[in-house]
């Protein structure tokens, strides 16, 4: 009896292990939730929450690329991601001109600019062994140089194809079309991370390089590969973006950046590599676009956005990645 | 015999020509004369203060760099936190009252101070990866500078203008102003830096900066407080990045909470260009400075080619790119080179 009762401890030990930063993170957009009705009126209401969900979805299909990354280890991470998408909202723009029939030419467009900027990304980090976030970094600026000449001079013009805002910006009902989008897209990378030898190979570069290099996995291919799939996917994110938004503009997506990172962070995904959880990371977006909502309430704007989130990307940093052992 | 000597002095011609240092050099005699040979009027005591004054905050951006990369680090918030000196520096200062100056130059040396400290804790004695600690201290600094400055503005006292040009202050002795004329404050600062960095150099931290950066956990077992050198290097940084920003609000009299962003990869990519190894523990700080000369020549003759405006941050990310990945690649063929010697 005895012994039955310290095994059903050590599965629920087991169960409380496995989904702590899960807890943790929801336990955060709860304690987010009661603070912001307690200081702001009408925040914890169901139009609310969708709202909420609706803009965290972006940050969380941003956070997706991140996750792909950061998974692949060797300090990975992407900060061309959200240039990478105005990029393509800038250019499709015109291309589209709120037209249906011209929306194949800016899907191929996006997928152009996605592959140039992932293969470039993945061959300098993963070839040339630079540091992935030097390499990200120096083409973000290189990409919003690129926007720069692109729109000295003259105003963006076009508008998104309906079928984009339909999916990006409409509700279906109370729930925003977006849902079902990121809804898709977890089932999917759920199934490919976890059930196919693509994810396993993923994971195992991130974890330990040498036994998968010993195993046969080609790991500088898997992450380049890593850098092509966030590549390509922020360009696609680019035109549910403009969708989203109706216009595009020069800086629609560089905001999303630093939550990107934060989110995935947030949502306990291991910045060494070899792990992932999408669930995670969507509930890291909720908890950031919660901050974001809350401090925009209280009227802090930018300063308090920027601030919260570095504080909580920090303590968090400091909660789960600090390797406080002793060596 | 003869030849024996010839061998060895052709080996010794082959290591320094391998070593990065060398070909950074080499590098910025060819961009220096091609500068020289592009700009007409270079080497008149005007441009020759003038261009000091534009490659000053690099340079001093870069060094501090150099330190905290060869520690085993990487410092983002560079230019985060360079924005953040200059706005807490001009809220503090009343233009009319000359000793707000003093309480801001002491109240930003603990800002400085402290944001060395927690940058160092993050990657010294937390062991966080430092490209992402100082990735979300970036963002702090950026918040707390938009709490102060929303939009770029602010005050300085008259007497700041000593830290860009000392002929613009009223009541400078006179002998004070012709040496200024001479020497730009902008130098004094980069050799303030450089002596700096000397002292430090000579001392026991300054070799542990470099054991730790190139082995940190034999350095560990050798007894050496690897966190706390770490920190050090940190806040080493922060205190070249403070002189940076004085020079900034000397010469713009204002705070801007965005003005420091491109500064933090051009300082990186300087120190990488000046040698220093992105893995840590070898390259000279002083090459950083040469480094920040490469990337400023090199902006200065794309100034000459006469490139639209729009295109700068484009062209400017392109060089950052090139310039690391060809000192990578350098590296990388060097050591294959030597290797192969070897055998």
């Amino acid at each position: 009896m005895n012994n039955l009762m310290s095994i059903q401890n050590g599965a629920l030990q087991n169960v409380y292990e496995k989904y702590k930063k899960f807890i943790i993170a929801f336990l955060l957009i709860i304690f987010l939730f009661i603070l912001g009705e307690i200081t702001v009126s009408n925040f914890f209401s169901l139009a609310q929450i969708l709202l909420t969900i609706k803009l965290a979805a972006f940050i969380a299909l941003f956070g997706l690329c991140q996750m792909v990354v950061i998974a692949a280890g060797d300090g990975g991470l992407d900060l061309s991601v959200g240039y990478t998408a105005t990029m393509t909202a800038v250019l499709t723009a015109s291309i589209m001109d709120g037209m249906n029939e011209n929306l194949w030419k800016a899907i191929l467009v996006a997928l152009g600019i996605g592959l140039v900027v992932g293969v470039i990304n993945g061959v300098l980090s993963a070839y040339v062994k630079l540091p992935p976030l030097i390499v990200t970094l120096a083409m973000s600026n290189i990409l919003q140089g690129a926007i720069n000449v692109y729109t000295a001079g003259k105003n963006i013009t076009g508008k998104p194809s309906p079928v984009l805002t339909l999916i990006a910006a409409k509700s279906t009902g109370i729930f925003p079309n977006i849902l079902f989008i990121l809804a898709i897209v977890t089932v999917v990378v759920m199934i490919i991370l976890y059930k196919t030898k693509w994810g396993l190979m993923l994971f195992g570069v991130g974890s330990n390089e040498t036994t998968a290099y010993l195993s046969g996995v080609n790991v500088k291919l898997v992450r380049c590969i890593a850098f092509i799939i966030s590549g390509v996917l922020s360009s696609l994110i680019g035109l549910l973006l403009i969708g989203n938004m109706g216009i595009a503009f020069k800086d629609m997506g560089s905001n999303y950046v630093m939550p990107s990172i934060a989110a995935v962070v947030v949502g306990g995904v291991s910045m060494a590599g070899g792990d992932g959880n999408y669930l995670g990371v969507i509930l890291g977006s909720i908890f950031l676009q919660t901050l974001t909502n809350l401090l925009v309430a209280l009227g802090w704007g930018d300063a308090g956005k920027w601030t919260g989130f570095g504080t909580v990307l920090f303590i968090l940093l400091i909660v789960y990645v600090s390797n406080r052992r002793s060596r | 015999m003869n030849k024996t000597v010839k061998a060895q002095s052709n080996i010794n011609f082959k290591k320094l020509i391998s070593k990065p240092e060398f070909s950074s050099l080499l590098i910025l005699i060819i961009m220096f004369v091609i500068t020289a040979i592009l700009q007409t009027n270079f080497f008149e005591i005007k441009s020759i203060i003038r261009n000091i004054n534009a490659f000053a905050p690099l340079i001093l951006l870069s060094m501090g760099q150099a330190v905290v990369i060869i520690s085993g680090g990487l410092d983002l918030s560079a230019g985060a936190a360079l924005s953040l000196f200059t706005c807490v520096l001009t809220t503090i200062m009343k233009k009319n009252d000359p000793t707000t100056g003093i309480y801001a130059l002491l109240i930003t040396i603990v800002v400085a101070l402290l944001v060395g400290v927690i940058n160092g804790i993050g990657i010294g004695y937390l062991r966080i990866p430092p490209v992402i600690v100082t990735f979300a201290t970036s963002y702090i600094w950026l918040g707390i500078s938009l709490f102060l400055r929303p939009t770029p503005g602010g005050e300085a006292v008259d007497w700041f203008k000593a830290f860009y040009d000392v002929g613009a202050v009223k009541g400078m002795p006179e002998f004070i102003k012709a040496i200024g004329g001479v020497i730009p404050p902008a130098l004094v600062l980069v050799l303030i830096g450089c002596a700096f960095w000397f002292v430090i150099s000579k001392t026991r931290t300054g070799r542990h900066i470099y054991a730790v950066g190139g082995n940190s956990d034999s350095a560990y077992a050798s007894g050496i407080n690897t966190a706390k050198i770490q920190m050090i290097a940190c806040i080493i940084n922060s205190i070249f990045i403070l002189l940076a920003a004085l020079f900034f609000v000397g010469q713009n009299q204002s705070g801007d909470a965005r003005m420091g962003d491109p500064m933090t990869l051009k300082a990186i990519a300087a120190a990488v260009v000046g040698g220093v190894a992105l893995a840590g523990g070898r390259g000279s700080v002083y090459f950083g400075l040469v480094g920040a000369l490469i990337l400023s020549f090199v902006n200065k003759i794309i100034f000459f080619a006469n490139i639209p405006n729009a295109y700068q941050t484009l062209v400017g990310g392109v060089i950052v790119i090139v310039a690391i990945a060809g000192s990578q690649a350098y590296t990388l063929y060097n050591k294959r080179a030597m290797l192969k010697e070897s055998k």
